[in-house]
Parts: structure tokens; C-alpha cells; sequence
């Protein structure tokens, strides 16, 4: 098979190596096969004309997509869009083809559920009582969302000036952030609205596995249920750099227009101008999710809304990936949680042990929050620092109404 | 490989012909084919991948980053190639001795971050160090910007446990100043792998100096640019670093990263001077002076560590710029007399004018170090003869100069064959002599360094680019 | 002992192929270090700069070259050279073939960071080069520093081009009372420190303004000279991790031993007026965890102590450039081949 590549693109990757220490899954592993460079090899054996064998397959699905290699790439690879490109072409061959399982959940999740939020919603239901199950515990950690959350309809305001995108997996799970935003939205002067009908996931997670038709179908959808000129506001990270790549995407003028309207949540608060806040004197510390660090590159202005309120501490890790990634945390455990420990190592160096972390990704919060680490959206510690807040009176860290 | 399996676990050594296909080569140009890549845990875990390959009869290639220019990792044929990135720990530092010991697969830079909050660094800075690793430095005895004052690699190493390619552990050198003996320490640095895999390197750190200064000096001409530097080494300073920049390559770094340097100069320089407050402030000023005094129609200094930080991202990011200039570049590491300088750039640029090709010059002025910059196409037919030749008329005139080969990349495989350039058959034989030593049977990284031997491996087909 | 001093390359080479065994020999100022010479034909080099262009800080001499005149010569551009041999009349050959470090090691490192490039004449008569004329350089194998130390028994050093560097504008020796941690901890960039058991001297060199920092951020007093090193008939250099000086300091003194141990670096010069005293100096090394190389007298000490690890590679390095050992017999005895029936050492 030849992978729909471009090969300027292919070429560009003069085999320095300088991304090597800004790739996860080669500090886990020290594999050249699970570093950009060498799935970069591969890619242009196949290219060349060798067969896709199941090695090949292995080092493509290995990677994590948190394109930290972007931003240490000397010569501007995209690997980004190489790896989207390279797995659309292995979705579409049918050999290997994965197991029956795997193939069966992914439709599931992918077509099914994710592209329906209120099937999600009632799916959390469901799972409210089984992630207290023995044997489930471990794998639903990070899974805290609370019934009256579920419940509970957030509220849009009238004559919107700004909208909240809500997405999918964040609305089932993470309703209480939404919750936070849209507060602080008002409590900074401004008047949030919410997606109309038919607004669902933004569909990054079917274009990194290779699934662009529905990516597409995804991303034209979420656009009809946001019409008009005002800025989209976005919590996920991850979904705000899709929405964000829809130009790129759909290649239509309406889908670059979208996109420029697009904000993650600290962006536009710090545009907007942020609500007044109190100094609450506690310490946070920031982890940049790679969506928003090496894909958005606004990690910033989550530590300048924050500053006024919290003490910030960085990371020490260059901001390598969490292990999070989408769905990566269910397709490689392993290697997802070598990752992860990596990053528990760098936040008990950062903060020490019970540190507060302040992410806006619900993935990397529910990776780390599995592993027991205690994380709070941006928006929420922002809501814990507002000046009336009733909640945040003991002065404690987001100690928000959920938890 | 049943036998590396049992030795280091699952997972400790691989051989699907697509993953060994990503180790038959380092960053620089040259390709071989190993038969197997093993990534040990520890020094016994080296040592019987070693003994292992030995009963096989098999070569052997250590590896560290894999960001080596000169194929110096580039296997021969069926070696196993003996990876040090699972070797990645700090084991000990003494912040009063300012001492460590390392794992040779520890990132050079990692190294540095984790004795930062002491006041301590590791000297030698290769515009790669986030991504070599230590045992890799050690392998080529790598430099940097900042080795103008500290000196490169083998001034920094003080001990070193290897596995010698017999399979046998041994101690090279040690933290007390002098070991009894031939200094076996001294011959392993920069021998490229052909002595032996270093398991453990105990390495000197360096205090944070006091106070740093840098100053950006823009001129109107090479020989300004080149006469500044002469005057400032006569005047007694001795800079931590001391970069120069052509005009072609300082305006597609401004163009990249903007870093405030001048579009229009026909060189910069990027001097750092660092020391107690006293002499950074007194010596700042007086490179300012003898910058204006030999011509610099501009002189800035650094006002703040962010400034200082930007000055320095735009030298380093050189490569970067290039690369999105066109899609291939080539370059040559060699080292001329200081004083030879213009001259040789001067030659340099006849070369690159009579080759019909595109060169740029950034290398480190105040040791010699040229890095001539051939940008080119690769897709162009032809080219590639054009670009080797033109790289082999450099070297002459370098070695014409009294230069020689590498000042800090190594000579690996790419450049062995030009080793009697600078070397006679007796210095040669010698050399031999002393490698034999570590390794009498030839089974370490064979085909490297030296131009005996049977070919192990073959220039591919463009060179695929580099940076300094 | 016969003595040679060939005038041109061809002569030496002559000389060493002809001679039965060769004694490298250059001012005598340290004719003990390393073991004593079994005999063989003593042969000098000639004196004389081959190369200095102050602008390359590099200079390249003929190996007979007192250290003095070279440093007589870097003087008048305001160079130097950081050999520091106790006595200027040391050549640079004997300082590059005894590898002892003077007194600046703390800043500008061992003699082995000095040396550049050196030609030396194997047993067969082959010149051989190493290294390269340039500050920088990786360009093959590192003979330089294979030689630097080496005692003579691979070659007659002939000519060295070595690092040259700016001569400090200020310098000044200044002292306190001991002991000396912390001292080191307090200055930047020191030439040396001292501790001779009462006081810790301490060179600074560099910027004027500079010097004076160093002092006052020490605490130190100005004074007009450096530490004397022990004198005796009998002397030896300790070498030890520098984190266990102090101790090792303290052992000294108890066992009244006459010492001046270089801070930072990890050297210790001892010296006494009975061999036991070396000895003893010895027993006190190697306790901590290093050794003693006996500098001078003491004729039935052994010159190292215990081999080093990696003899065996020493012996086969010893094997390429000398097979039949024609070279310093009786220097680093520990690589030379033990021949069946013969006592090597």
C-alpha cells in the first residue's frame, strides 16, 4: 500500500533526533520504533513499498498523538498530520485488521455513542453504580462525576454575546466545570449561550484513529449548532484544537471562519477580561495538556488567569504527555501508564504529595485523577477564588460543591 | 538473539527487520543493516549482551540519541547494536566535589536540569544536548558553544566503567586527579565506540557563574566581524563563547524565530562573557570598544536574561532556519588556526560560487570550528556529486590552513577515508595500535575512525542533513 | 650513564634503533617519578619554539624546552602556558612525560587539557603523530593524552604544540586560617587552594576587580606568596577523591607528615626524611581510597603502590608501541610483559 502522504512532508525529517526527548513514548521505552523519527522510518518504508506488517501497525498505534515533537522539530515536520494520514490509510486497508473486540468497541464508541451526547449522558447512568463495582474501581477512577450533576441542565443566558461549546464526554462527566465556566463567564460581564440542537463531539478522537469521513460529519454538525459571529468558548483542550483545525479540516471558507472563533477557556478570559478574583494564597500546579500546549500554544494564559489567585508551579518535564491521549489511555494501558507515572513523579517534584493540579483536559484529569491525583479545571479554581464565592470560604484550593 | 532474550528479559533486545531498519543509521549520512538491537538495564546486562555477541562473533555498535553526524553509530552489517537508552539514570551527585555519576544514556541536558538547583551545570553544551546523551558525548568527545573556556568532553569526564569488547569491567580513570598508568580514560573518550560501551561515566560539574553578559556585534564585513575577534583574544579575554553568523544565515534566522538580529549586516557575532560581576562588567565593555574600534556599526547588549535567552535561541536555531529554506543541507565540522579564519571563508565561499551552490557559514569563531552549510534540493539530479565535491575542497582548504578534520562531531564512518589527509600511515598504524588494545579482535564498531578495514557500510544516497 | 642529545630527527632515530635500551631523559628534575631506570642509553631532545602565533593560542616547541624559556617566551605576549612544573628548568617533554600538575590544576586542569598535538619516536624509530595544531579538535584517537603520563615507555617525546592562554591581569596569593572547607565553597573561579594543616593559601587570578572579589567573598588576607611544598629527601603526591582532603589532612598531621594538600583537586605533597614516612603516607592514601606516587627517594618503595585496574590493556598499548620493551625499562613496571623466568618489577 502507499500511505496518502505527501512526501515533501515525508522529507522533512532530516533524522536529527532532537525530538527524541520530547516523545513519551521513547522516554518510556528508549525504542527508536516508538519515537517520531523512527515511525518517520517507517513511514517511508512503506512509502518505498514494503508491506504493512503488524510491527508497522504496533509503532503507528503506539503513539500518543500529542505531537510534543511538533514543537521540537527543527525543520517543522507536521507529524501531526502525518500520523492522522498514516492511520486513515491503515482504517481503510483490511489488513491486519485488529480483533473482532476491539473493532466492535471502537464502533461503538467512535459512531455510536460519542456522536450522541444524550446517549452518553444515559450511559453515565448506567455507570454510576457499576464503577463502584470490585474489579471496575481501578479502571473508572477517574470517572467522579456525580449523579446531581447529571441531572441538572446547565443554563444558557438570553441574547448570548459568547457560547460555551460542550462537546460530548465533558458534558457526560465534567457537567460541574461547564458549571464553573459559565459562572465565571457571567461573574467577567459576559452572557453565555449554549449549543443548539444537534451539537455533539467534536470528533478529534475518530480523526486520530484514522476515521476522517466521520471526523467531518462530526465537525459540520457541531458548526450548524453554532451559528453566527460571536467567539466559541472551549474547556477540552482537546476539543478546542479540533474545532480550532476545522478550516483545515472541511477546507471551506465557513469551516476557517468557525475556527476563528474558537477559544479555549483561559484564552478568552484573558481576552475577555476575567471576573475580580481573590488572592487565595494556595499552590497549584500546572499541567499543559498537549492539545493546548504544543497544538493551540496558549498554555500561557492558563497561568495568567490563574496567577492573580494561586501560586503557580510548573512542571519540570518539557511538558511530555501525560498518557492521557484520547482514547490511548484504554487502546495502551502499558505505555499510558509508564507515561503517566512519569508525570506523577514530575507533580510530587513540583508539589509534593496531595498537590493540587490545575488541567484543562478532561482526559489528562481523569487519566491523572485515576492514579489519584487531585484535579481541578482552571475554571473551577477560578470559581473557588471568586471574590463572593460562598464555597470557597475556607480558603481551600477549588474545593468545588462535587467533590 | 534466544540467548539475548534469556540475558535481558523480554523486550531487552528486538530484531523485526523494520525496527532494525531505524538503527542502521544516526543523524548523519552513512547506512548499515544490524542484525539485532538489545537495550540492557545495567553494566552486567552490558556486559553479557557483549559476551553474547562475541560467542556469536558479532559485532558490536553502542548507541546512545542516535544524533550523531558523522555515522558513527552506523552498524556493520549483522552487528548488535548495543542501545544505552534504558541505561538513563543519575546515580549519585556530590554538589561540594561537584561530581557525578551518570548512566551513559542520560540526556546531557536532563543532566544539567537536575543539578540546576545546586548552582551546577554541565559544561559541554553540543547544540543537540536536549537530545544526546552523555554516553554519546563521550563517544565523540562531543563540545559546544560554550566549550570556548571549558573545553569539550574529555575535560569533564573523570571516570569511566566500561565493558570492554572482550565482555571483562573495568574501572578507566577514577575522581581522584591522577590514576597510576597510561590514561586510559583520556584514549576512551572520543574513540567512537571501538573501545568499548561505557556503563557508568563519573563527569565534573561546573559552578554557575556569577554574572553573564552577552553582546550581539553587527558588521559591515567578514574581515571586521574577524578582526573583532582577534582583538578581543589579544586583549586577554577569553569568552565563555564566541559565535559568528554570515549574513545569509543571520537573515533567514531573523526571518524564523526573530531575535532582533540585523537583516542586513554582513556578520554577527555573539559573544558571552561570564565571571564575577567586576570583570563580566569591565570585559563587556571592552569587547564593545574593540567591536567598534575593528568596524561594528552596532553593538547590543543583553539587558535581561529573557533578551540573553532570545539571542541565544536564534544562534541555535540556525539548523531550523535552513531547513525551511530548502529541504537538504551538508556540513563540515573542521577546525582552522584562528588566525586563518578569513582566509579559509574566503576560499569557502569560491568553493560554494565555482560548485554553483548555496553556502552558509555559523560556527564558533573563537576556537576555529567552521561549519560550512551547503543548502541544496536533493531532488535535483546531480546535486549530490556537486555537494560532495564542493565538501571535499572545504576540507582541503582547511587542512591546507593547518586545520584539521573534526573539531567536535567525530570522525565515524563518514569522514575515515579522510583521515591520511592529516594523518601518515605511521600515525595511523599507531592509532590502531592503541585501539587494538581495547580491542584486539576488532569486534567493537569496527570500520570506524580509521580508514583500514573492510567497509562496513555505504554513503547513502543524499545526505539527509545535520546541525552544528 | 651514557647520555645522547641528538641534534636532528634522523640522529634520535638512529640513536633509539641503535641503543639497546633508551632512557628518555630531560632535565632531571624528576629522574625518580615512575619507578627508577634500569640503565639504558639517556637521550635529550633539542630546546627551541617550532610555532607561536599569539593570535592562535597555540605554540608548538621542540620537547627539550626548559618550561622556563617558554614561559619567558608567552610573557612577552602576554601568554602563558599552565604547565607550573615546581622547577622552570623541567622541559616541557619531562613535565608532558611525568604528567605532574602544578599549581594552577584547580582552574586550567591537569597537564593532559594542555596538550594539543605531540610527535614522539616510537622504539622502532617511527615518528608518530597525535592530535592536531588546533584548540579544538576530535580527529582520531587521543595519543596526546595517552603520552601525557606515560613515563617515556612508549616513545621519546619530540615536539608538543600546546594550549596557550591569556596571562592573567591580576593575580594575588592571600591566606587564612584553616581549615579550608568552606573556603572553596565561597570563591568562583580559584587558581589554587592550599591547606598545609595550619593555613589555607589561595591564588586568585583573572580580572583585577575580580580578584579582589574572590578575596573579600573568602574573607582572605593578602599575602606575598604562595605555600611552600614539603621538602625532604623523601616525597611522594597522594592522590585522593577531593571530598576526603580534609581527612586525609588529618591522618597526616597525626602521623607528622609534612604535606600540602591542593583543595579541590585531590593532590596531597608529602615528603619526609626517612622512606617511612611515605609509607605510612602511602597506608593513609589507600585508606581512603587512593594512592601514592613516589616522587623521589625512597629506592625500596614501590613507585605506584597497588596496579591500577585495566593493567592488562596497559600491557598491550606497552606491546604495540615497545614489544620488546627497549623503552624506560624499569618506569611503570606494572606494563611491562613479566618474560617467563624474570621478575618484572
Amino acid at each position: 500500500m502507499t500511505l496518502p502522504i505527501d512526501p515533501v512532508d515525508l522529507a522533512r525529517c532530516v533524522d536529527c533526533g532532537l525530538c527524541l526527548p520530547h516523545c513519551p513514548t521513547f522516554r518510556a521505552t528508549g525504542r527508536e520504533s516508538a519515537s517520531p523519527r523512527g515511525r518517520i522510518a517507517a513511514m517511508r518504508r512503506v512509502q518505498a513499498g514494503e508491506p504493512v506488517d503488524e510491527a508497522f501497525v504496533s509503532y503507528m498505534q503506539e503513539c500518543v498523538q500529542c505531537r510534543g515533537c511538533e514543537a521540537a522539530c527543527p525543520s517543522g515536520v507536521p507529524f501531526g498530520r502525518l500520523m492522522e494520514q498514516t492511520r486513515q490509510a491503515l482504517r481503510s486497508t483490511r489488513r491486519p485488521r485488529p480483533p473482532l473486540v476491539r473493532r466492535t468497541l471502537e464502533w461503538l464508541a467512535y459512531r455510536v455513542v460519542l456522536p450522541r451526547p444524550g446517549l452518553l449522558v444515559a450511559l453515565s447512568w448506567v455507570l454510576i453504580p457499576l464503577r463502584r463495582l470490585p474489579g471496575l474501581t481501578g479502571r473508572t477512577a477517574g470517572l467522579r462525576y456525580r449523579a446531581e450533576s447529571l441531572m441538572e441542565r446547565l443554563q444558557a443566558d438570553d441574547d448570548p454575546d459568547v457560547h460555551l461549546f460542550t462537546g460530548c464526554v465533558m458534558d457526560a462527566w465534567q457537567r460541574d466545570t461547564h458549571r464553573a465556566a459559565l459562572r465565571i463567564m457571567r461573574a467577567s460581564g459576559a452572557h453565555p449561550g449554549l449549543p443548539g440542537p444537534g451539537a455533539g463531539c467534536c470528533g478529534a478522537l475518530q480523526l486520530h484513529a484514522g476515521m476522517d469521513f466521520d471526523a467531518r460529519r462530526l465537525a459540520r454538525a457541531v458548526m450548524r449548532s453554532l451559528p453566527g459571529d460571536d467567539p466559541i468558548v472551549v474547556c477540552s483542550a482537546g476539543c478546542g484544537a479540533m474545532l480550532k483545525s476545522y478550516g483545515e479540516l472541511l477546507e471551506t471558507d465557513a469551516a476557517h471562519r468557525f475556527a476563528a472563533r474558537v477559544r479555549s477557556f483561559a484564552e478568552w478570559l484573558e481576552e475577555h477580561g476575567g471576573p475580580p478574583l481573590r488572592d487565595t494564597g494556595r499552590t497549584v500546579v500546572v499541567q499543559d495538556p498537549c492539545h493546548l500546549n504544543h497544538v493551540q500554544k496558549v498554555a500561557g494564559s492558563v497561568r495568567r488567569v490563574l496567577a492573580p489567585a494561586y501560586r503557580l508551579v510548573d512542571l519540570d518535564d518539557d511538558g511530555l504527555c501525560c498518557g492521557a491521549g484520547g482514547a490511548y489511555s484504554l487502546t495502551q494501558p502499558e505505555l499510558a501508564a509508564a507515561m503517566r507515572d512519569r508525570t506523577l513523579a514530575a507533580i510530587r517534584r513540583a508539589g509534593g504529595d496531595g498537590a493540587v493540579v490545575a488541567s484543562a483536559n478532561p482526559g489528562c484529569a481523569m487519566h491523572l485523577a485515576a492514579a489519584g491525583v487531585d484535579v481541578r479545571h482552571p475554571a473551577e479554581l477560578l470559581e473557588a477564588a471568586l471574590g463572593a464565592s460562598p464555597d470557597a470560604g475556607d480558603g481551600d484550593a477549588g474545593e468545588s460543591e462535587h467533590r | 538473539m534466544a540467548d539475548l532474550a534469556a540475558a535481558l528479559g523480554p523486550g531487552g533486545a528486538r530484531e523485526e527487520p523494520l525496527e532494525l531498519a531505524m538503527y542502521g543509521k544516526d543523524a548523519g549520512v552513512t547506512r548499515g543493516r544490524p542484525g539485532a538491537v538489545c537495550f540492557p538495564r545495567d553494566a552486567a546486562g552490558v556486559a553479557g549482551a557483549v559476551r553474547i555477541a562475541r560467542r556469536h562473533g558479532v559485532p558490536i555498535v553502542p548507541r546512545g540519541s542516535g544524533t550523531g553526524l558523522a555515522g558513527g553509530a552506523t552498524p556493520a552489517d549483522g552487528a548488535l547494536v548495543v542501545s544505552t537508552t534504558r541505561l538513563n539514570r543519575i546515580l549519585a551527585v556530590d554538589e561540594h566535589e561537584r561530581t557525578a555519576w551518570v548512566e551513559p544514556g542520560v540526556l546531557n541536558l536532563d543532566l544539567t536540569r537536575a543539578v540546576a538547583h545546586l548552582g551546577l551545570h554541565y559544561a559541554p553544551d553540543p547544540s543537540s544536548q536536549q537530545a544526546c546523551s552523555i554516553g554519546g558525548n563521550v563517544a565523540t568527545n562531543a563540545g559546544g558553544p560554550h566549550c570556548l573556556a571549558s573545553g569539550v568532553t574529555s575535560a569533564h569526564v573523570l571516570a569511566l566503567d566500561v565493558v570492554l569488547p572482550d565482555g571483562a569491567e573495568v574501572r578507566l580513570g577514577g575522581l581522584e586527579p591522577d590514576t597510576a598508568g597510561y590514561d586510559l580514560r583520556g584514549c576512551f573518550v572520543g574513540s567512537e565506540g571501538t573501545m568499548g560501551i561505557a556503563t557508568r561515566v563519573a563527569v565534573r560539574l561546573s559552578p554557575d557563574p556569577p554574572a553573564v553578559s552577552t553582546l550581539l556585534l553587527e558588521f559591515a564585513s567578514l574581515d571586521a566581524a574577524a578582526a573583532t575577534v582577534g582583538a578581543v583574544i589579544a586583549e586577554g579575554i577569553v569568552p565563555a563563547a564566541l559565535e559568528m553568523m554570515d549574513a545569509e544565515i543571520t537573515r533567514a534566522v531573523e526571518d524564523y524565530v526573530g531575535a532582533g538580529f540585523p537583516r542586513d549586516a554582513a556578520a554577527i557575532l555573539l559573544v558571552e562573557l561570564d565571571g564575577r560581576p567586576g570583570s563580566v562588567a569591565a570585559d563587556t565593555a571592552a569587547v564593545g570598544e574593540l567591536g567598534r574600534a575593528h568596524g561594528a556599526r552596532r553593538v547590543r547588549v543583553a539587558a535581561d536574561e529573557a533578551e540573553r535567552a532570545l539571542l541565544w535561541k536564534g544562534r541555535k536555531s540556525a539548523f531550523g532556519a535552513i531547513a525551511r529554506i530548502a529541504p537538504d543541507y551538508y556540513l563540515h565540522d573542521a577546525v582552522v588556526p584562528r588566525t586563518r579564519l578569513v582566509d579559509v571563508l574566503r576560499t569557502v565561499y569560491d568553493v560554494a560560487d565555482t560548485h554553483a551552490l548555496t553556502m552558509m557559514n555559523v560556527f564558533h569563531a573563537g576556537d576555529g570550528n567552521l561549519h560550512p552549510l551547503i543548502v541544496f534540493d536533493a531532488s535535483e539530479p546531480g546535486i549530490w556529486d556537486r555537494v560532495a565535491s564542493a565538501g571535499d575542497a572545504i576540507l582541503r582548504a582547511c587542512i591546507a590552513a593547518g586545520g584539521v578534520l573534526s573539531g567536535e562531531h567525530g570522525i565515524g564512518l563518514e569522514k575515515r577515508d579522510h583521515m591520511p589527509l592529516i594523518f601518515g600511515p605511521d600515525d595511523l598504524a599507531a592509532q590502531a595500535g592503541l585501539r587494538a588494545a581495547f580491542d584486539p579482535d576488532g569486534r567493537a564498531n569496527p570500520g570506524k575512525v580509521l580508514p583500514e578495514g573492510s567497509r562496513c557500510g555505504e554513503i547513502a544516497g543524499a545526505p539527509e542533513g545535520t546541525w552544528i | 650513564m651514557d647520555l645522547s642529545t641528538p641534534s636532528d630527527l634522523d640522529e634520535l632515530r638512529d640513536t633509539i634503533v641503535a641503543a639497546d635500551t633508551v632512557d628518555p631523559t630531560g632535565a632531571g628534575t624528576h629522574a625518580e617519578v615512575g619507578g627508577t631506570p634500569r640503565g639504558g642509553r639517556a637521550v635529550r631532545v633539542p630546546a627551541g619554539v617550532v610555532a607561536h602565533d599569539p593570535g592562535d593560542l597555540t605554540v608548538t616547541v621542540r620537547a627539550g624546552t626548559p618550561v622556563r624559556d617558554l614561559d619567558a617566551l608567552l610573557a612577552e605576549h602576554g601568554q602563558m602556558c599552565a604547565l607550573d612544573p615546581t622547577d622552570g628548568s623541567a622541559t616541557v617533554g619531562g613535565v608532558l612525560a611525568t604528567g605532574l600538575s602544578g599549581w594552577r590544576r584547580l582552574r586550567y586542569g591537569p597537564v593532559r587539557d594542555q596538550v594539543l598535538e605531540v610527535r614522539f619516536v616510537t622504539a622502532d624509530g617511527t615518528l608518530v603523530k597525535g592530535g592536531g595544531p588546533t584548540v579544538k579538535n576530535v580527529s582520531g584517537f587521543d595519543l596526546p593524552r595517552l603520552l601525557v603520563g606515560s613515563l617515556g615507555t612508549l616513545g621519546v617525546i619530540v615536539q608538543a604544540t600546546l594550549r596557550a592562554r591569556p596571562r592573567p591581569r591580576g593575580a594575588a596569593w592571600a591566606t587564612a586560617d584553616g581549615p579550608p572547607s568552606g573556603i572553596l565553597a565561597r570563591l568562583h573561579r580559584p587558581s589554587c587552594v592550599t591547606w598545609d594543616g595550619s593555613t589555607v593559601h589561595v591564588l586568585a587570578e583573572g580580572h583585577p576587580a575580580d580578584v579582589e572579589a574572590e578575596l573579600d567573598a573568602a574573607e582572605l588576607t593578602a599575602a606575598a606568596g604562595g605555600p611552600a611544598r614539603p621538602a625532604g629527601e623523601h616525597r611522594g603526591r597522594i592522590s585522593v577523591r577531593p571530598r576526603v582532603i580534609e581527612p586525609v589532612a588529618a591522618e597526616l598531621r597525626r602521623a607528622g607528615i609534612a604535606f600540602l594538600a591542593e583543595v579541590g583537586v585531590g593532590t596531597v605533597d608529602v615528603a619526609g626524611d626517612d622512606p617511612s614516612a611515605l609509607v605510612a603516607a602511602r597506608a593513609v592514601a589507600e585508606a581512603h581510597g587512593g594512592r601514592l606516587l613516589r616522587v623521589a627517594g625512597a629506592p625500596g618503595l614501590d613507585a605506584f603502590g597497588t596496579p591500577p585496574p585495566g593493567v592488562e590493556v596497559m600491557r598491550r598499548i606497552k606491546a604495540a608501541f615497545d614489544p620488546d620493551g627497549r623503552m624506560a625499562p624499569g618506569r611503570m613496571p606494572f606494563v611491562e610483559a613479566a618474560p617467563a623466568g624474570a621478575v618484572a618489577r
